[in-house]
C-alpha cells in the first residue's frame, strides 16, 4: 500500500511539477510576446500622432520624403497610414523614411501622415552606436571664437556632465552678461540647438539634433520638440535642451534623429509640416494580439481564449476563478476539517457574495436563512410530503427576496440589488438541509454547519473577489493545469486534519 | 490565545498515539480493503438483513417492506394484529427517520417517547422516507417495518430514554476496538455520538468498561442519572464479537463497523452494517487505531474461520 502511494504521489509530484514548468514558461511567453501583466491594468494608451506635410508645388515632379519613428523598444507601432491622394508612396526601410513620389501637381498639396503607437514606456535611451567623425569645427571669427571658449569656461561652473553644464550655461536665470551677449536677442529651439552644437563642435563632442514628440494629449497643430544627442563614452546620450537633463523623457517619441531632415519635398516649396497628437484609450489585452503579430507570434494568440469573442471571454474569466476556489474547499475540508454543507456550496455563496458585494451579501443570507428557517419550522407542523415542501420553501425564499427588494428600495438601502443573486434553490436546500439537521441533530449541530459553510464561503469569497487573482487566473490560465494537480496530490494527503488535531487531543499520552 | 493553542496535538503527538485521521482512514484503510461493489450491501437494511438471515446472524424480524407511494396505504394491514414495531428507511444513516412505535391499539400509535399519533401522521412519514428525505442524496428509498427490539435492562441506568447500542470495528474480520453508545438527555434519546450520545470504551476481550467519552470529552458518569460509566460488563460477549466476525464473511468488508443491540430475549441483534465507521471510537477507548490495525496486519493469522477469529481476539492476553 505505502509503496503504491508512494507511486502516485511521485507521478503526481512530477506532474506538478511538470505543470509548473509549463507554466512558468507561459507565463514568460505571454509577459514578453504578448505583453500581459501581472496587474490588472485594464486599459492602455493608444497615442496617435498626425503630421499634416502642406506645400505648394513648384511644377516639377514632387518628391516628398518624411523621416518616421520606427519601432523600439520604447514603444510599437499599432498602425501607420498616409492620406495623400495622387501619391504613390514606398517606404525606405533603412532609413525609416516615407516616400511619396507624384507627377506635377498645380494646386496647393496636402499630406497626411498618421502613426498610433502603444506601450510607451521610458528607455532613458542610451544608444551604442559606433564613433562618429570628428565634428567639424565651427567657422568663427575671432571675437566670436573667444567669447565660446569663454562660455565653455564658465560652463565648468556648472552641474552635471559637460553638455549638462553648456545648456544649463545657456539656460540659467537670470543669464550671465557674457552668455546674453553671445546669445541672440530672440531665439528658438532651432538655434539654441545650432548654438549647443557649435560649442560641443568646439569642445570635441560630436552631436546631433533630434526631433520628436512628448505624448501629452493636444489637438492643438505643433511642431515637433527638438533634442540633442552627444557621443559620449561610445553612446549616444540624449539631452533636453531646455534643462539639460540627460536621457529620454516620459512617454517622449522620436520622430527623427542624426543628420537627415525631417522633411524633404523636391518640387514644392513653402511646406510646413504641423503635428498634433491624440490620446484614445484601449483594453490592454486588445493590443496582445498586435503585440504578437509584431512578434511573429499571431499564430498562438489566434488559438488562446483571448482572441475569442469578449463575451465569450468574460463567461471564461469568470470561469477560470473556479479551480482556485475549488482548491480553496478542498483545504478547507480536507486539510482543515470543516464540514460544511454540501462540498460546493460555500462555493455557489461565495459567488453570490461577489455579485452582491461582501456586507449587503452577508445580510441578506443572514435575514434569508432566518425568515427561511422559521417560516420551515412553522411549515413542519403540516407535515407536508418531500417535494411540496421544499417546493413551498423555494416559493417562500423567492417571497423573502421580493420583500427584501422593495423594503431596500424604500430605505434606499442597497440590498435592491442583492437578493435577487442569491441562487433560490440552493438557498431553499440550505434552509431544508440546516432544519432537518437542527431537528434531528440539535441546533448547535445546524448552526456549526451554517457558520462552517459560511466561513468556507467567506474564505472562498476573498479570493474570488479579487480583482487582482482573478486577473491573474485568467490572463495565466496555465496556472489552472498546477491547481489541478496540487488538488490531485491533496487527494493523496493522509496527514491530520486541522480539527482533528484538537478532536484527537485526550489521545495524547502524557 | 496561548491555552487554545495549546488545547491541539501536534500531528507527531497523535501519530506516536497511533491515531488514525479521516485522510489516512479513507485513504488507507476503507479505499484498501472495502471496494465500492460491496458498499449495496450494507446501504441497503433489506440486503444486509437478508444476508445476515442467511449466515445466521440475528437480526430483528422484517414485517414488511414499502417500495412504492402507492404502497404506503398498505401499511395497516402489513402490521397486521401486532402492537410494537419500527419503521424506518432502508438507506438512512444517523438515526434519522427512525420512528419507533412501542404501542398500537385502535388506530392510535404510540411512539418511544410517548408521544401519540395518528395513521395519517405514519402515512406521512413512511411517504417522507420513500421520497427520499432521509436518504443520502435525496435518493428514493424503501421503508422498512421491523420487529420492535425490547432492549435489555442491563443498560438501564446508564442511558436516558433511548437504546444503548455497542459498535464493533472489525478488521479484517477481528475485532479490534468496541464501544457502547448510551444516549443522553443532550442527545434526544439517540445513539448518536455527535448528537451528545455518550460512548465507553470496551474492553475488545471482556467487554468491561474502558473510558467514556462525550461530545469528546472525558467523562465517568451518566450525566442524568449518574450511574457510574466504568461498571458496565456488556453481557453475551463471545456472541457480540461473533456478530462482527460473521459480518466480515457475509460482506467481504475489510474495515467495518457492527451496530449490535441486545434484545431481552433474543440475545444480541445485529441492528446494521457501516462501511465507512467514524472515527470517535479511539477516544472513547483512549486507543488510536492504527497500532490495533498494525497489529492484525502483522502478529494475527489469515484464513481462520469466524470463531477462531473471535477465540484468538478473546484469549489474547492483556497488554
Ligand atoms: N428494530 C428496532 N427496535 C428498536 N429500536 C430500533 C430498531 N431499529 C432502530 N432502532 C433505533 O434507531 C436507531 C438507529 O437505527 P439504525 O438501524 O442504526 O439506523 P441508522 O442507519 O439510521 O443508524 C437505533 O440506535 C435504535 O435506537
Ligand atoms: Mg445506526
Amino acid at each position: 500500500m505505502l509503496k503504491k502511494l508512494a507511486s502516485v504521489r511521485g507521478i503526481l509530484s512530477i506532474l506538478l511539477l511538470l505543470s509548473i514548468v509549463y507554466a512558468a514558461y507561459g507565463i514568460y511567453y505571454k509577459v514578453s510576446y504578448w505583453g500581459f501583466h501581472f496587474t490588472p491594468r485594464q486599459s492602455a494608451n493608444i497615442w496617435t500622432i498626425e503630421a499634416h506635410i502642406s506645400f505648394e508645388p513648384t511644377g516639377e515632379p514632387i518628391k516628398v520624403a518624411l523621416t518616421t519613428p520606427r519601432s523600439s523598444d520604447a514603444f510599437k507601432i499599432l498602425e501607420e497610414n498616409v492620406v495623400a491622394e495622387g501619391y504613390k508612396t514606398s517606404k525606405n526601410k533603412e532609413e525609416s523614411r516615407l516616400v511619396l513620389t507624384s507627377a506635377p501637381k498645380v494646386d496647393k498639396q496636402d499630406i497626411y501622415y498618421k502613426i498610433m503607437l502603444f506601450d510607451n514606456i521610458d528607455t532613458r535611451g542610451k544608444i551604442k552606436a559606433d564613433a562618429p567623425k570628428a565634428p567639424k569645427q565651427p567657422i568663427f571669427d575671432e571675437q566670436r571664437l573667444a567669447a565660446a571658449k569663454q562660455l565653455l569656461q564658465l560652463a565648468q561652473k556648472q552641474d552635471g556632465d559637460a553638455v549638462s553644464q553648456i545648456i544649463r550655461l545657456l539656460n540659467e536665470e537670470p543669464l550671465q552678461p557674457a552668455v546674453q551677449a553671445y546669445l541672440p536677442v530672440k531665439s528658438t529651439q532651432q538655434i539654441m540647438v545650432e548654438i549647443i552644437t557649435d560649442l560641443l563642435s568646439l569642445k570635441g563632442i560630436p552631436s546631433r539634433t533630434a526631433r520628436g514628440f512628448r505624448l501629452e494629449e493636444s489637438k492643438k497643430a505643433l511642431s515637433p520638440d527638438l533634442m540633442i544627442e552627444a557621443y559620449i563614452d561610445g553612446l549616444w546620450k540624449i539631452y533636453d535642451i531646455k534643462t539639460g537633463k540627460k536621457g529620454l523623457p516620459d512617454n517622449f517619441v522620436l520622430f527623427q534623429r542624426g543628420g537627415q531632415s525631417l522633411i524633404d519635398v523636391e518640387g514644392g516649396e513653402n511646406s510646413v509640416i504641423k503635428f498634433s497628437v491624440l490620446k484614445s484609450i484601449t483594453s490592454s489585452m486588445k493590443l496582445a494580439g498586435r503585440r504578437a503579430e509584431l512578434f511573429d507570434q499571431q499564430r498562438n494568440f489566434q488559438y488562446s481564449i483571448y482572441n475569442l469573442p469578449l463575451a465569450q471571454q468574460n463567461t471564461l474569466k469568470w470561469l477560470s476563478i473556479f479551480p482556485l476556489a475549488i482548491l480553496v474547499i478542498v483545504l478547507m475540508r480536507n486539510v482543515i476539517g470543516l464540514q460544511t454543507m454540501g462540498t460546493f456550496t460555500p462555493m455557489l455563496l461565495a459567488m453570490s457574495l461577489v455579485k452582491t458585494g461582501f456586507w449587503p451579501g452577508l445580510l441578506c443570507f443572514a435575514i434569508i436563512m432566518v425568515l427561511g428557517l422559521s417560516i420551515r419550522f412553522l411549515m413542519s407542523k403540516f407535515n407536508l410530503l418531500l417535494v411540496p415542501r421544499i417546493s413551498a420553501v423555494v416559493i417562500f425564499v423567492i417571497l423573502i427576496m421580493q420583500f427584501l427588494t422593495v423594503i431596500g428600495y424604500q430605505l434606499e438601502f442597497n440590498i435592491a440589488q442583492s437578493a435577487v443573486f442569491f441562487p433560490i434553490i440552493i438557498m431553499s436546500w440550505i434552509i431544508e438541509r440546516a432544519s432537518i439537521t437542527w431537528e434531528e441533530d440539535g441546533a448547535l449541530n445546524a448552526c456549526r454547519e451554517i457558520v462552517f459553510s459560511l466561513i468556507v464561503a467567506i474564505a472562498t469569497y476573498f479570493v474570488i473577489s479579487s480583482e487582482y487573482i482573478r486577473h491573474i487566473m485568467f490572463a495565466f490560465n496555465e496556472l489552472n493545469l498546477v491547481i489541478l494537480f496540487i488538488v490531485m496530490l491533496l487527494g493523496t494527503y493522509t496527514g491530520y486534519r486541522l480539527m482533528e488535531l484538537k478532536r484527537f487531543r485526550p489521545l495524547v499520552k502524557s | 490565545m496561548f491555552e487554545w493553542v495549546k488545547s491541539f496535538a501536534s500531528p507527531r503527538q497523535l501519530s506516536q498515539a497511533g491515531v488514525l485521521g479521516m485522510n489516512r482512514r479513507n485513504f488507507d484503510v476503507i479505499s484498501k480493503y472495502n471496494p465500492r461493489r460491496l458498499y449495496p450491501l450494507v446501504d441497503d437494511k433489506v440486503k444486509t438483513k437478508e444476508l445476515a438471515n442467511k449466515i445466521g446472524i440475528n437480526t430483528p424480524h422484517l414485517i414488511g417492506k414499502i417500495e412504492y407511494q402507492h404502497e404506503a396505504k398498505n401499511i395497516l394491514e402489513l402490521i397486521g394484529n401486532r402492537h410494537e414495531f419500527v419503521i424506518k428507511p432502508a438507506q438512512g444513516s444517523g438515526g434519522k427517520g427512525v420512528l419507533v412505535i412501542r404501542d398500537y391499539r385502535d388506530g392510535v400509535f404510540t411512539t418511544a417517547s410517548g408521544r401519540t399519533i395518528g395513521y395519517h401522521e405514519v402515512y406521512q412519514h413512511i411517504s417522507n422516507i420513500l421520497s427520499g428525505l432521509y436518504s443520502l442524496g435525496g435518493k428514493y428509498d424503501t421503508a422498512i417495518i421491523e420487529e420492535l427490539v425490547h432492549f435489555s435492562d442491563i443498560f438501564k441506568d446508564y442511558s436516558y430514554q433511548g437504546v444503548p447500542d455497542v459498535r464493533v470495528i472489525v478488521y479484517k474480520g477481528y475485532p479490534a476496538l468496541a464501544m457502547t453508545r448510551l444516549p443522553t438527555k443532550a442527545s434526544g434519546g439517540r445513539a448518536n455520538l455527535h448528537q451528545g450520545a455518550i460512548g465507553v470504551g470496551l474492553d475488545i476481550r471482556t467487554g468491561r468498561a474502558l473510558r467514556g467519552v462525550c461530545r469528546d470529552m472525558p467523562v465517568t458518569r451518566q450525566p442524568d442519572t449518574g450511574a457510574d460509566l466504568m461498571k458496565i460488563e456488556v453481557p453475551f460477549w463471545r456472541e457480540h464479537l461473533m456478530i462482527g466476525a460473521l459480518a466480515y464473511e457475509m460482506t467481504g468488508l475489510g474495515y467495518l463497523g457492527a451496530d449490535i443491540v441486545l434484545d431481552a430475549e433474543r440475545g444480541p441483534m445485529m441492528l446494521e452494517l457501516n462501511a465507512r465507521p467514524g472515527l470517535a471510537i479511539q477516544i472513547a477507548n483512549g486507543i488510536g487505531l492504527v497500532e490495533c490495525l498494525r497489529e492484525i496486519d502483522n502478529h494475527y493469522p489469515e484464513g481462520l474461520s469466524a470463531p477462531q477469529r473471535v477465540d484468538f481476539v478473546l484469549n489474547k492476553r492483556a497488554k
